[in-house]
């Protein structure tokens, strides 16, 4: 790096910061942006500042959002008596691209991961709980990944509902569209056993 | 150039730390090799060979190779022995099961085998599978790993005028000197608890007592409280710092109940 220049030295030590980006990505990625044009130039730098100015959580359910509520605690022909809960706003963008619920969300922005020391006190559950409290909620869908930490995350939501006066669901466990079961290891099989279904 | 060499072994997950875009470094506690350290390649993104396996205390069939003893293993495959599927439905026995694996992680050395270690994990995760999950359990896991890492408390009697234990009197434990004082020794100031004679025997009882009758005993509240006083307070003091599972597990309990 020492033949470069010292402002293009800069550059490739910010964008070496970036996740998976190495030195020699970043002096190619700084050499990109050299040759860009001006106006390019300061569209990327511009979004970049935008995105950390704008965008805030939303005051229901906690999604990224540029507004004070989200397009989707606004949209009214969604469904406002399911709310779908979710580990981080990745996870939204996952069930919403599938296009399979017109519900609700709300994003925890966590999981219970005990060996991290993540409790309780360090998820967004207290929006949830005062979402439930007001009344109108019908059925929690719990949809926290399959794996330990995101089970006992659900463990802990069915514990804190279970007395209120609503359905609690979690999302199914089982065989993946198109899977082979040559290929599917042994408690993803049992799971999908587990929760058979009727035909 | 040294020539990679291939192991086999079992050994419990105790965590993950993610490296890079795809990989895994991964820490076992292992049957033939104590705690181990391993790099599990593409682990994040192919669900094909590494599929679930690397769960908190998951037992797994482990292959590894490495060039020498202090270099990261690089792991070459790995399947699972045993889940712990009843642990996994239960949260409260989840918390335990993560705190005895945290536990275990604090205090085993790198690469220092410790056949006893591995036998006591396999032990009280499959009792905790089995039975209902109760604070006797979580103590008696901790006394046993104190003594098996060579940190257990002096619990037999006063460390200073080596008194036994008898009933009916009042104990002050000092973590700094590592055990009990007998209150004529301790010169307890007023903020001191003491801690009574029963709670004492409990724990030295539990420290030995064949695994299978663990499940019979239950510790009343102030039992309960006394001894988890002393051994959270040990386990704090010779680590140095605050066990995290543990924090986790009380800000749950509190939240439940």
């Amino acid at each position: 790096m020492k033949a470069y220049a010292q402002p293009i030295k800069k550059l490739i030590s910010e964008l070496g910061k970036l996740p998976g980006i190495g030195e020699k990505t970043a002096a190619r990625l700084a050499n990109y942006i050299l040759r860009s044009t001006e106006d390019d130039v300061k569209k990327l730098a511009e979004s970049i500042i935008e995105v950390k100015s704008k965008i805030k959580l939303c005051r229901i359910c906690l999604n990224l959002t540029e507004e004070e509520t989200c397009h989707i605690c606004h949209d009214t022909t969604r469904d406002q008596e399911v709310i779908c809960v979710v580990e981080d706003p990745d996870a939204l963008a996952a069930i919403e691209e599938s296009g399979g619920f017109r519900g609700t969300y709300h994003v925890l922005h966590g999981v219970l991961a005990p060996l991290d020391g993540i409790g309780p006190d360090n998820l967004r559950l207290g929006e949830l709980v005062r979402r439930i409290n007001e009344g109108h909620v019908k059925e929690i869908i719990i949809a926290t990944n399959t794996n330990v930490q995101g089970e006992t995350t659900a463990l802990l939501l069915t514990r804190m509902f279970k007395e209120k006066n609503i359905k609690l669901t979690r999302i199914a466990m089982g065989m993946p569209m198109g899977g082979d079961l040559k290929y599917i290891d042994k408690m993803t099989i049992s799971k999908s056993l587990e929760f058979r279904r009727g035909m | 150039m040294a020539v990679r060499e291939s192991y086999k072994t079992t050994g419990f997950v105790l965590r993950t730390l993610s490296y890079g875009e795809s990989d895994l470094i991964v820490t076992f506690y292992s049957h033939d090799f104590g705690k181990l350290k391993g790099i599990a390649k593409g682990a994040k993104r192919s669900k094909k060979r590494f599929a679930n396996v690397f769960e908190p205390f998951s037992l797994t069939n482990i292959i590894f190779t490495r060039k020498s003893r202090d270099m990261l293993a690089f792991i070459e495959s790995c399947d699972i022995i045993d889940h712990y599927h009843a642990i996994r439905q239960d949260m409260e026995k989840t918390l335990i099961a993560s705190y005895f694996i945290d536990l275990t992680d604090h205090f085993s050395p790198e690469g220092k085998k410790n056949e006893k270690v591995f036998q006591l994990l396999r032990d009280f995760l499959l009792m905790l599978g089995k039975e209902k999950a109760s604070d006797a359990t979580v103590r008696f896991f901790e006394m046993r790993l104190l003594k098996l890492t060579g940190f257990e408390p002096a619990l037999e009697h006063c460390i200073v005028c080596k008194t036994p234990v008898t009933n009916g009197n009042s104990y002050y434990f000092h973590a700094g000197e590592g055990g009990i004082k007998c209150s004529a020794c301790a010169q307890p100031q007023r903020y001191e608890q003491p801690i009574s004679a029963g709670t004492v025997r409990t724990l030295l009882l539990g420290k030995d007592m064949d695994i299978e009758k663990i499940k019979l005993i239950a510790l009343t509240d102030s039992l309960a409280a006394e001894s988890r006083s002393i051994l959270i307070g040990f386990i704090a003091h010779v680590l140095g710092r605050e066990v995290k599972s543990l924090k986790v597990m009380e800000q749950v309990r509190k939240l439940c109940t």
